[in-house]
């Protein structure tokens, strides 16, 4: 078939008022100033964050990206359900971009909301290659607002990404400065008893974890929109409107509680996709999530946006005022919470302790998947009754958390602080059924190596997750370690179970707190070759991530991915 | 939110909740008066019918202009697939109005797609019970149709609006502008329901 004949048949195909744009992305060097340190890093167009891509849906983009740095890049474009090959993953989805080259991605825009654009080449995204997607509904939006923001956080750290991995493998508490002290104990023993407390001490000691070991990565600045606390991005309003904020959390490595004192927001969004609004005092939001709230502000004051990070070493800042200079008062940080027996059982019934007779096979006898729905799990089948945690009547609840859990979030005014099982969907996007089958992913690592792994192998040990066109896939996360993973399944939406049926909400990341199972399903509906993996960028690159194939689908899918995306394709 | 909620105690809100709109109405000095947001009307005094949609989770329209004293008939549907609220007030009655519906869903009366009929006509004693009654709102669920008869007396800032929790905030609510200086001219009775904001 000549080439003049396929325009012939495709502009016959198309209907005449397509939606086109183009955009250039160049991928550059650059300066990122924080306020408290200056950092050579990587930028779009010349800056980090990069721009704010605005896109409609229905239609069709053409991006041309050129790399302007001596290595290879790619751009992910995260959230966006679109033909593999345009999906930006070097190895799976295509080769990556070679320097000096520019490669044209083109897909059509099949969705709205608040989704993000990233590097998925080494260590480029923290170092500073990230930038923001919204994209406008065809219709109307189910909302009323008079102005909005993109508020994108990050946390920008003084090392490069390299030098923090090769630290953390090098010693996995490397960057915790929260390591308790003697004094800590001392206190503790007060509280709860000497043998208690030791106890405590030496199964932590046991497992080389420290037990404030929330945030693997502490010491860094965390930016909003680019700007450190003291260099205080701004929002203008006029008193009496509402105002759209889209918060993206771009971070490699921090999970942020946000909130803005003296101000209830209603969330509208998740992941891009609307929920029925929540309203709330504060939110956490996790490593590449998005979340949309609308704000009303009635009085001519200024507002603080206050994102405090889940182990409390450090916070982004921002303020929404009438005018540009005035503030409000910056809270100060709030104590940092302390894992707990209950956050760390996943891990002792399964993890990599000194329990020579607890391999995997002689715990078949522990049955996940009798414990439903997305309930936490049921610590008194676990075997390890004798543990007392989790009876502690003045720690909050939250079903996504364990029982008993130090993680669980509480609002600073003592309202409501948003939970998973607030969100249902809008609008359900797919029929509710039966899945086809289950796939248990149990998240596991190995923190003396710094491992980090999906059923105790590593990326490159692993054979890919194969999926077949058309079947609904339940997958049950078991989170094995101490750690919360931000599970990202690309090309496909993660239907997260909150025990809503229908109106389980669509999400493209779902966080797995310690020692919870949490359930999501996905209509297997894109054919190809697809990157799932822990969104925090050094679990990923030392090897929680699989390649997800799916087999079969329709030809026509395919043959249209190949021919748009002609320089990738093999993976 | 309002934290002191979470502890209210149950008859404290089934008192709240059967008392309906006048517990919200002290904020605007009463209503059942008829001075502020106005009154039910007959059907006698009908000047006409305003069609207002329900969607998820907006109005259709956005905005009414009606004159002091008349009387409207209000057709109203839901084309939602979630239970929504149509009720006239003032941005304070509303606000009080929510704190009643966030109770409702927190003892189960209120789901996203439905309303949970019997135990919100339980008899919980006292002839007290969780009913969403009151003349100037309905609350429905998807594919219902319902009609008010409202007189609106004189200019004040009022609202229709759905209460159910957080609906309100995304932006569903109209504006109700009563309009003394318009003259009647622009006016076509039972046909022009709504008005194009300028
Ligand atoms: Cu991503
Ligand atoms: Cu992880």
């Amino acid at each position: 078939m000549n080439k003049g004949f396929l325009i012939a048949i495709l502009a016959g195909l198309m209907p005449l008022q397509v939606l086109a744009g183009e955009y250039d992305i160049s991928v550059d060097r650059v300066q990122i100033d924080t306020g408290d340190f200056v950092k050579e890093g990587i930028g779009y167009n010349g800056a980090s964050p990069g721009p704010v891509l605005r896109f409609k849906e229905g239609e069709k983009v053409t991006i041309n990206v050129t790399n302007n740095l001596d290595e290879m890049t790619s751009i992910h474009w995260h959230g966006l359900i679109l033909p593999f090959e345009q999906d930006g993953v070097p190895g799976i989805s295509f080769p990556g971009i070679k320097p000096g080259e520019t490669f044209t991605y083109k897909f059509p825009i099949v969705q709205n909301g608040t989704y993000w654009f990233h590097s998925h080449s080494g260590f480029q995204e923290p170092n500073g290659a990230y930038g923001a997607i919204v994209i406008e509904p065809e219709g109307r939006e189910p909302f009323r607002y008079d102005r909005e923001y993109v508020v994108q956080l990050t946390d920008k750290h003084p090392h490069s990404g390299d030098r923090i991995m090769r630290n953390l493998k090098m010693s996995a508490d490397y960057y915790n400065r929260q390591q308790q002290t003697v004094g800590d104990f001392f206190s503790e023993s007060a509280e709860k008893g000497f043998m208690a407390t030791l106890m405590d001490r030496m199964m932590w000691g046991d497992m080389r974890m420290m037990k404030a070991d929330i945030e693997d990565v502490q010491g860094f600045t965390g930016l909003m929109n680019g700007k450190g606390p003291e260099q205080n991005w701004t929002g203008l309003f006029k008193p009496g409107e509402r105002v759209r904020l889209r918060f993206i959390n771009s971070s490699a490595m921090t999970y942020f509680d946000i909130r803005i004192p003296g101000l209830e927001m209603t969330v509208v969004q998740a992941d891009g996709n609307n929920v029925q609004p929540v309203n709330v005092d504060e939110f956490r939001i996790g490593v590449a999530e998005t979340y949309d709230v609308i704000v009303h502000i009635k009085d001519e004051e200024a507002y603080t946006i206050f994102a405090e990070s889940m182990g409390r070493s450090g916070y982004a800042r921002g303020t929404l005022a009438p005018e540009e200079g005035m503030t409000a008062e910056v809270p100060e940080l709030r104590e940092a919470p302390l894992l707990t027996m209950a956050d760390m059982a996943g891990h002792m019934d399964h993890g990599d302790m000194k329990h020579d007779d607890m391999n995997g096979d002689n715990m078949a006898g522990m049955d996940h998947s009798d414990m439903g729905g997305n309930d936490e799990m049921d610590h008194s089948a676990m075997g390890h009754g004798s543990m007392d945690h989790g009876d502690d009547a003045s720690l909050p609840e939250d079903p996504f958390y364990a029982k008993g859990s130090g993680l669980v979030p509480t609002a600073s005014n003592g309202g409501k602080f948003l939970s998973y099982s607030d969100l249902k969907a809008q609008k359900p996007l797919y029929e509710d059924r039966e899945p086809t089958r289950e796939i248990e992913l149990r998240l596991t690592g190995n923190m003396e190596r710094y491992e980090w792994s999906i059923n105790g192998i590593k990326y490159e040990d692993a054979d890919p997750i194969v999926l077949q066109y058309g079947e609904r896939v339940r997958f049950k996360f078991v989170n094995e370690t101490m750690m919360t993973h931000p599970m990202h399944l690309h090309g496909m939406w993660s239907i997260l179970e909150v025990g809503e049926g229908k109106w389980n909400p669509l999400k493209h990341v779902i966080s797995v707190a310690p020692a919870t199972t949490v359930y999501m399903e996905t209509e297997v509906d894109a054919p190809g070759e697809w990157a799932f993996h822990c969104h925090l960028s050094y679990h990923a690159a030392s090897g929680m991530f699989r390649k997800i194939v799916v087999e079969g689908g329709p030809d026509s899918t395919v043959a249209e991915g190949k021919q748009s995306g002609k320089q990738g394709g093999e993976s | 939110m309002n934290p002191i909620l979470k502890i209210a105690v149950l008859p404290a809100m089934i008192l709240a909740l059967s008392s309906g709109a006048h517990a919200a109405g002290n904020h605007a000095g009463g209503h059942h008066g008829g001075n502020v947001i106005g009154e039910p009307g007959n059907a006698g005094n009908v000047s006409r019918t305003v069609e207002v949609t329900m969607h998820d989770n907006y109005y259709e329209p956005e905005s009414i202009h009606v004159q002091p004293g008349e009387t409207i008939r209000f057709k109203v549907k839901n084309e939602g697939a979630l239970v929504h609220e149509f009720n006239i007030g003032t941005a304070d009655m509303h606000e009080a109005h929510q704190e009643e519906m966030q109770m409702m869903v927190e003892h189960g009366v209120l789901k996203g797609d439905h309303i949970d009929h019997d135990m919100m006509n339980m008899d919980m004693g006292n002839g007290h019970s969780m009913k969403h009654d009151d003349p100037n709102s309905v609350l429905m669920e998807p594919g219902d149709s319902r009609e008010i008869i409202w007189k609106f007396t004189k200019a004040t800032d009022l609202e229709f609006a759905c209460n159910v929790p957080g609906h309100y905030q995304a932006g569903m609510y109209g504006d109700i502008k009563i309009d003394s200086t318009v003259a009647a001219k622009d006016r076509v009775e039972g046909e022009s329901d709504s008005e194009s904001v300028q």
